[in-house]
């Protein structure tokens, strides 16, 4: 009797003592229900564009530190925008510097890494909670969540190791602990793990057309997996055969699946693509001026290569900021060569000035007449076409030329250019090289793909390249912001940026 | 359980049966009834009214004794008469054998053990109670007006530690008992205040959590009137203050840093009774900071640019710049402006209390009305409070019933001009004017001086709590009880900014809001005796919180003009908005609590407790934190080969062990906070917010006590001493730790820090005169030595944690924690004196160059700071750990003495061996810094200077103004500005007398007293600031504190 009574009490009083707090939301009553796993997905995936968003970050990243963009003269704000060119000259420092008239660039920003740490934290928690069960949440949109979060935490990691070499790697929830920074092949093997395992757990495509290339897919998973296999091909030679037979197999899955497409080069269909949501997309961060998405005005890489009438208003667009230089364009484009993507994609390619236009950012819509600002870019990440360039080149690694060279002439063909007839071996690697900064001209890829292939030592490929032993001692990263030894003793920051 | 009912339906029988018989016996006496009459006076031969009479087998009441001490009663002849009142002695005489004509004389309560001690808010004997606690009675405070009743407690509780850190009028200090229990600081520099470890505060058996006003350290937004201050002393009948765990763990986690238990005056004379307290006080500030006037300033700044100046340009600076030094006879220049004179004053303050009381123990009621006033001795601020209260008791004569109502009323008002109550800074800047500027006026209304002087700012708390409390005893032993509280807080703040203090736009800010509280306790106990020999005592309750906070503010830029306060909200710029504050709180607590006490006839106790707390805001999981204890007593005395001793009154061993657990584990910091931010793909997002890591393993606080006691009196009280000595431990402080950012997030709160502290406890009371002389004479003195001991810290800090103070405007003064050492020791540079000449200064044998710093060589007049790494450089690595803030002794003494009518009554506090920062010295120095500028300047004859090479001296050179900027010699952070802040203060005396009552009577008064006393009136110090008292709980002397003012007083006590 007297137990029961205790029993009794103890339950009212459990129920006395369980207030909901109305002024904010704790963690005990988040992850209830369906929609709060979308709302903290949401987050994730609007955390990580924020560093995207922080300035001119996928061209200073990925396009500009090769050396072939320069300032056109004349351009508005031309003493600031000769950042494109410090960037060029790999003087990263330089380009921080807050006193420079380019300060307001913020390249700083692209050293600190806490936000990205923060997307890791908040996939590894959801992850936590995804398996400790969430009301509401079947088992198939437990997998397909837990998928789309171990794709995220892989994401970030794969986009950190690009940027910083080596990185502090963890899995655990609410890691609070100091650790020090791990090899990067290490840290992208784990990911490769890792996200295997929940690549089928993704569907190819999304019944609902608004999630299709937005959020994470099976084509996502895959083109994640073939570009830190690539990475890791470049860097751990010694495993170069196991990595590329990955990324071939991968590719193969990915066309196979036939679950993509490329769209004709007409207005229409690239418009779609540049849009977003296209079959195209295997994965990209959409933004619309529909749901109010604010994107930072300088952040768009097109932002700097067009102008009037393409860019409003008129009077203070006369001309692009930047250009590309006539000998770069010339290599990529070269005359005699049938290409639809030199003529839709470019107007006054070669004209070392103003007038270069990268008319391919060009299918934005704006929000009204006098708009300098790219309300509906969508940025792209992982294209189709980047995955199965990846595909020829893991094959022609792996010598197997004539796959290889069928999957770069599904490229050509669809630029309308002349396919490949060359021979294999080393000429067709670095045609599929040059065929990747064709395709994939402004999206993010060409500096890493220079790294990763080593050709960043090349001065056929790049304009200004690395010696050896600059890239040995890694001067293709960033530095890493002193505050991330604050509180970590343990961390070493990269060794090549510590002498100025 | 059934058994136990079982035996309770047993004894019930046993009980009836026996009370038939006493029944037959009382009758069997009735029919020889005598009348009994007689007077019953005190010690010092006053008629006592109000005493209880008693007789009869149980004791039953019979009634009262008149205002007059005399009584008339029927009762059988032979009959023993018990005579008993609060206060005194209780004394037995028998009324047969002719004697019907009693005269009566009690004594003042002199052995503590007749004292009554309340434990889990049941009444028990002092003597058989285990826990270390120490009560005063309503004699004990002293007739000196105050604010805040805390400040009557300094210096007369061993181990509580009170400090009046701060003048302002309504504010309270600080109270500690037994030592540090937090490493928790908020703020920065000077303004760097340790989290409050206040003791919890039981009111009538309500609980009060005494830190309400200051959740946010002081900065906190709204009123800070403290709820202490809300409590008219005058309505006081006992404090009493519980230290060891065994003592407060019945109270549960919010008793974990000590409980103190106010009993306010209960009604208690069968003619009603007028009791009339008045008190006209005067307020004055200390001795200000002497600056010199006028031309006496220009001179002296004159002279120090002639000597100092490096090149022609600094003199050409006189005329091109300084044009109040070099235009002499220009009005506007000419000038000797007293500024402090125009922020602190006398001030002339009032109180009056009105006291009604009367019934006896069958209805009694008392209602208190209350107006007291104190206005600071700063200009406009001050704190006013009208209180009051009213208790009622009703207990029909079987004593089965008894049911209890109170109701308080209370509004304190106050106001802070533009300060916030502890730090006056606007003052304290404004105060530091060149003397050559023309005085305040509305032409040359500085910003900040209208700012002082003409923001109206008017705080309000109005409090309302009503309690019922009934309780029925179902048999002999077993008492149910039940009672139930409300409380009502409302607090506002208005504050009115005119344009002439604000950039020529006024402003407007107000604070709205509520806290409320709803208390329950049932409590069940029962107590009975088996063989005569065996006592037990069983007391089981529990009680029910909600607590309610909410708060809102709004703000308005530029109102229209001084004269329109309102309406408010005009546009999108100036109206600031509020809204609701992020303090809003629906907390609620479920306690359950037992206590079972045992004895063998007194000599041997055993208490054992255990209570279970649980809180709405300690999660969902661990709602329940466990408070066991454990006490033992031995009342030696009672032993049979000590019984034949005369001089020994009593004497008892205790010994406790105890454990509070405070739950630190928020909602928010155990699961951490989610916010709506950052949307995606056209889907609100929801995530974490990253300032603190969510710690689903945070452990509470832990407090564990042991304490061993001795309490015993000897030679009939002329010597009582209570001893006691502890080890506390403070176990998963919550600490505050910085993460790196590869976690993502900011910070974490954890577990890892521990502190101890132990120390020893003495009171010493002395009556050496006899109780039947004239005068009467008693003295004590209390100590207590406490120290504490950082135990442990989060694991990878190695054992070390520096709180860098990184703000250039908060001095450097960094605070170390150290493990192993006293928990809160500064982390500055070492002076070791002056250079006394250019020579002295050490030379680097590699480089040939001087010790420097800043790009600038030492020389002679410049401290020597000690190079600690050896570099001949002084930088960011020349820090060392030095000093403690938290002082090691701490005591009070306090004699009475009484002829008469007379009486006599000082009390003294002590503090020793703390460390204080005397930044109100390095600010006075430092004001030679620059004679361009318009400051005052001070005279420096009094200190040790170096003035000329060859001097020894302890402070460097202040005339030469160009090394300010890099040698910095009166840089905050060195310990030159460390001073021992040990000081004895004389808290009050009071001296009174109290008119013969048959010379007062022909007024028509039943007493009359007048007393002088004074307040706060003289500290005895070596330290060279102005109060080692009036520095914050850091030890750090901030110039722009509220200092703490001298009182003299004129009271008057009438009772009619």
């Amino acid at each position: 009797m007297a137990a029961l009574t205790l029993t009794c009490t103890i339950t009212a009083c459990k129920k006395f003592l369980t207030v909901e707090p109305v002024d904010r939301l704790t963690g005990n009553n988040f992850y209830l229900s369906i929609n709060d796993v979308e709302a903290n997905v949401a987050n994730m995936y609007s955390m990580f564009f924020d560093k995207i968003n922080e300035g001119w970050i996928i061209g200073g990243i990925g396009e500009a530190r090769s050396g072939e963009i320069f300032v056109s003269p004349g351009a508005n704000n031309e003493a600031a925008r000769r950042v494109v060119e410090v960037l060029g000259e790999n003087d990263l420092w330089a380009a921080m510097d807050p006193s420079a008239p380019w300060e307001w660039y913020h390249y700083e920003r692209v050293t600190n890494w806490t936000r990205y740490y923060q997307v890791i934290q908040t996939a590894n928690i959801l992850i936590d909670k995804l398996e400790e069960g969430i009301p509401g949440v079947g088992e198939t949109d437990k997998n397909r969540y837990l998928a789309e979060a171990t794709f995220m935490r892989c994401f970030t990691y794969w986009w950190m190791v690009r940027l910083y070499g080596d990185v502090v790697y963890y899995t655990d929830p609410y890691n609070a602990e100091s650790l020090p920074r791990e090899p990067m092949v290490e840290v992208l093997n784990k990911c490769i793990a890792d996200l295997t395992p929940h690549k089928d757990n993704l569907p190819w495509t999304f019944a609902d057309p608004a999630q299709k290339g937005a959020r994470a897919s099976r084509g996502s998973v895959i083109a994640l997996l073939m570009h830190m296999n690539m990475w890791n091909a470049g860097f751990d030679r010694n495993n170069r055969e196991a990595y590329y037979r990955q990324v071939a197999a991968l590719g193969t899955e990915l066309i196979q699946s036939n679950a993509y497409r490329l769209y004709p080069l007409t207005e229409e269909g690239w418009g779609t693509v540049m849009k977003g949501r296209s079959d195209e997309s295997l994965f990209e961060f959409y933004r619309s001026i529909n749901y109010g998405d604010n994107n930072a005005a300088l952040a768009p890489f097109g932002d700097h290569f067009l102008r009037w009438p393409y860019k409003f208003p008129r009077f203070n667009n006369q001309i692009s900021h930047c250009y590309f230089i006539d000998t770069y364009m010339a290599k990529l484009y070269p005359t005699g060569i049938a290409d639809k993507r030199a003529d839709f994609w470019f107007e006054d390619m070669l004209s070392n000035s103003g007038q270069f236009v990268a008319a391919k950012f060009a299918f934005n819509v704006y929000a009204s007449g006098n708009e300098d600002a790219n309300p509906d870019n969508t940025f792209l990440i992982f294209r189709y076409a980047d995955a199965i360039l990846l595909h020829a080149e893991a094959l022609a690694e792996l010598s197997r030329d004539n796959e290889a060279i069928a999957s770069l002439n599904m490229i050509r063909e669809r630029a309308e250019a002349t396919p490949y007839s060359g021979s294999g071996g080393q000429d067709l690697r670095d045609f599929i090289f040059w065929e990747r900064c064709r395709e994939l001209f402004g999206e993010g890829h060409r500096y890493f793909d220079l790294v990763r292939t080593q050709r960043i030592m090349n001065s056929a490929f790049a304009r200004n390249p690395l010696n050896s032993d600059q890239y040995n001692r890694r001067a293709w990263t960033w530095p890493i912001d002193q505050s991330a030894r604050n509180n970590n003793p343990r961390i070493v920051l990269n060794e090549y940026w510590l002498t100025r | 359980m059934n058994n136990l009912i079982n035996t309770f339906n047993m004894k019930t029988v046993y009980l009836l049966l026996w009370m038939c018989g006493c029944l037959i016996s009382v009758q069997a006496y009735a029919q020889t009834n005598i009348t009994v009459t007689g007077n019953v006076i005190d010690e010092n031969r006053q008629p006592l009214g109000g005493v209880t009479v008693l007789s009869g087998q149980p004791l039953r009441a019979l009634g009262t004794t008149d205002e007059n001490g005399n009584f008339r009663f029927s009762v059988p002849a032979g009959a023993t008469l018990v005579f008993r009142i609060i206060g005194y002695q209780e004394r037995s005489m028998s009324a047969g054998n002719g004697r019907t004509s009693l005269r009566i004389q009690l004594a003042p309560d002199a052995s503590a053990l007749e004292e009554v001690v309340i434990r889990g808010y049941q009444k028990r004997s002092k003597e058989l109670s285990t826990g270390s606690s120490f009560t005063l009675g309503e004699k004990d405070l002293p007739d000196v007006p105050v604010a805040n009743i805390e400040t009557l407690l300094q210096g007369r509780v061993p181990g509580m530690n009170t400090q009046l850190n701060t003048g302002a009028p309504g504010f309270r200090g600080s109270t500690q008992i037994r030592g540090l229990s937090t490493v928790s600081m908020t703020g920065t520099g000077d303004q760097s205040f340790l989290q409050p470890t206040s003791p919890l505060y039981v009111i009538d058996g309500i609980p009060m959590d005494a830190d309400r006003a200051t959740e946010y350290g002081f900065q906190q937004q709204g009123p800070g009137i403290s709820p202490l201050s809300m409590i008219p002393q005058e309505d006081i009948a006992s404090i009493e203050i519980l230290k060891d765990a065994q003592a407060t763990s019945l109270y549960g986690s919010m008793a974990a840093y000590g409980a103190i238990i106010i009993t306010t005056k209960r009604g208690n004379s069968p003619i009603p009774r007028v009791r009339y307290t008045h008190n006209s006080f005067v307020r004055t500030p200390p001795k200000l900071r002497e600056t010199l006037g006028g031309n006496l300033e220009r001179q002296l700044k004159l002279q120090q640019i002639y000597e100092n100046a490096q090149d022609y340009f600094d003199i050409w600076r006189i005329s091109s710049e300084a044009y109040f030094l070099s235009d002499s006879l220009n009005a506007y220049w000419n000038n000797s402006t007293n500024w402090q004179d125009y922020y602190y004053r006398t001030q002339y303050n009032q109180s009056h209390n009105l006291h009604i009381d009367g019934g006896d123990q069958l209805f009694n009621y008392k209602a208190n009305v209350g107006y007291f006033s104190d206005q600071g001795i700063i200009k406009n601020t001050g704190f006013t409070r009208y209180n009051a209260n009213l208790r009622m008791e009703y207990q029909p004569e079987d004593r089965r019933f008894q049911v209890i109502g109170a109701a308080f009323a209370q509004i304190g008002k106050q106001s802070v001009g533009d300060g916030v109550g502890m730090l006056q800074t606007g003052v304290a800047s404004n105060g530091l004017s060149s003397t050559l500027l023309p005085p305040p006026s509305f032409y040359q209304s500085g910003g900040s001086h209208a700012s002082a002087l003409n923001t109206s700012n008017n705080n309000a708390t109005r409090l309302i709590r009503t309690n019922l409390e009934g309780s029925y005893q179902f048999i002999e032993g077993l008492r149910a009880s039940t009672s139930v509280s409300y409380e009502f807080e409302s607090k506002t703040e208005d504050t009115f900014t005119p344009a002439a203090a604000n950039n020529q736009f006024a402003r407007v800010y107000a604070y709205n809001g509520r806290t409320t509280q709803l208390y329950n306790r049932n409590s069940l106990n029962y107590s009975t005796t088996l063989n005569e020999n065996h006592n037990l005592f069983l007391n089981f309750f529990n009680e029910f919180r909600i607590a309610g906070r909410q708060s809102a503010i709004s703000r308005q830029e530029r109102s229209p003009n001084d004269q329109l306060q309102g309406p408010l909200g005009f546009d999108g710029f100036s109206s600031r908005g509020g809204g609701l504050l992020n303090d809003y709180t629906d907390e609620r607590a479920a306690s359950f609590a037992f206590a079972a006490s045992y004895d063998f006839k007194k000599k041997y106790v055993v208490d054992l407790s255990y209570r279970l707390d649980g809180s709405s805001a300690n999660g969902f999981e661990n709602l329940y934190a466990r408070n066991p204890a454990i006490g033992l007593r031995w009342n030696f005395d009672k032993e049979s080969f000590l019984e034949p001793l005369e001089w020994l009154d009593y004497g008892a061993l205790r010994l406790s062990w105890g454990v509070n657990i405070i739950p630190t584990g928020t909602l928010e910091r155990i699961y951490g906070r989610f916010d709506i931010t950052g949307n995606y793909n056209g889907q609100q997002g929801i995530g974490l917010n990253f300032d603190q890591i969510p710690n689903p393993e945070l452990a509470p606080k832990t407090n564990t006590q042991y304490n061993l006691g001795l309490d015993f009196s000897l030679f009939s009280g002329k010597l009582e001493v209570i001893y006691d000595t502890y080890y506390k431990r403070v176990e998963n402080e919550l600490f505050e730790q910085l993460l790196p950012n590869t976690t993502g997030f900011t910070k974490l709160f954890s577990n890892g820090a521990g502190i101890a502290n132990y120390g020893h406890e003495l009171f010493l009371m002395i009556r050496p005169l006899r109780l039947n002389s004239d005068f009467s004479l008693s003295f004590s003195v209390n100590g207590a030595y406490n120290k504490d001991v950082l135990l442990t810290l989060p694991e990878h800090y190695g054992g070390q944690f520096i709180r860098w103070e990184n703000d250039v405007n908060n001095h450097f003064q960094h605070v170390i924690l150290r493990v192993g050492g006293s928990t809160l020791a500064n982390y500055l540079r070492l002076n070791d004196g002056v250079y006394t000449t250019d020579g002295d200064v050490p030379v680097d044998p590699v480089t040939g160059l001087r010790y420097q710093t800043n790009g600038e060589y030492f020389k002679g007049g410049d401290p020597i700071l000690r190079d600690l790494n050896g570099d001949y450089l002084l930088d960011g690595n020349d820090y060392a750990r030095t000093g403690n803030s938290q002082p090691l002794f701490t005591g009070g003494a306090s004699i009475l003495l009484t002829y008469k009518g007379f009486s006599f009554n000082l009390n003294g506090s002590f503090t020793g061996r703390r460390t204080i920062l005397n930044n109100a010295l390095a600010q006075r120095m430092g004001l030679m810094g620059n004679p361009f500028g318009y400051q005052a300047v001070v005279p420096l004859d009094d200190v040790d200077m170096w003035r000329q090479p060859g001097d020894v001296a302890t402070y460097p050179y202040a005339y030469d103004y160009r090394r300010y900027g890099t040698i910095q010699p009166f840089r905050f952070d060195q310990d030159l500005w460390a001073e021992d802040g040990s000081y004895f203060k004389i808290n009050n005396i009071v001296i009174g007398y109290m008119f013969e009552r048959d010379w007062i009577r022909r007024w028509g008064l039943a007493n009359l007293r007048v007393y002088v006393s004074g307040e706060n009136l003289h500290t005895f110090s070596a330290y060279s600031g102005p109060n080692p008292e009036n520095v914050t709980n850091m030890g750090r002397d901030v110039s722009s504190g509220y200092p703490v003012p001298r009182t003299y007083n004129v009271g008057l006590n009438v009772e009619f």
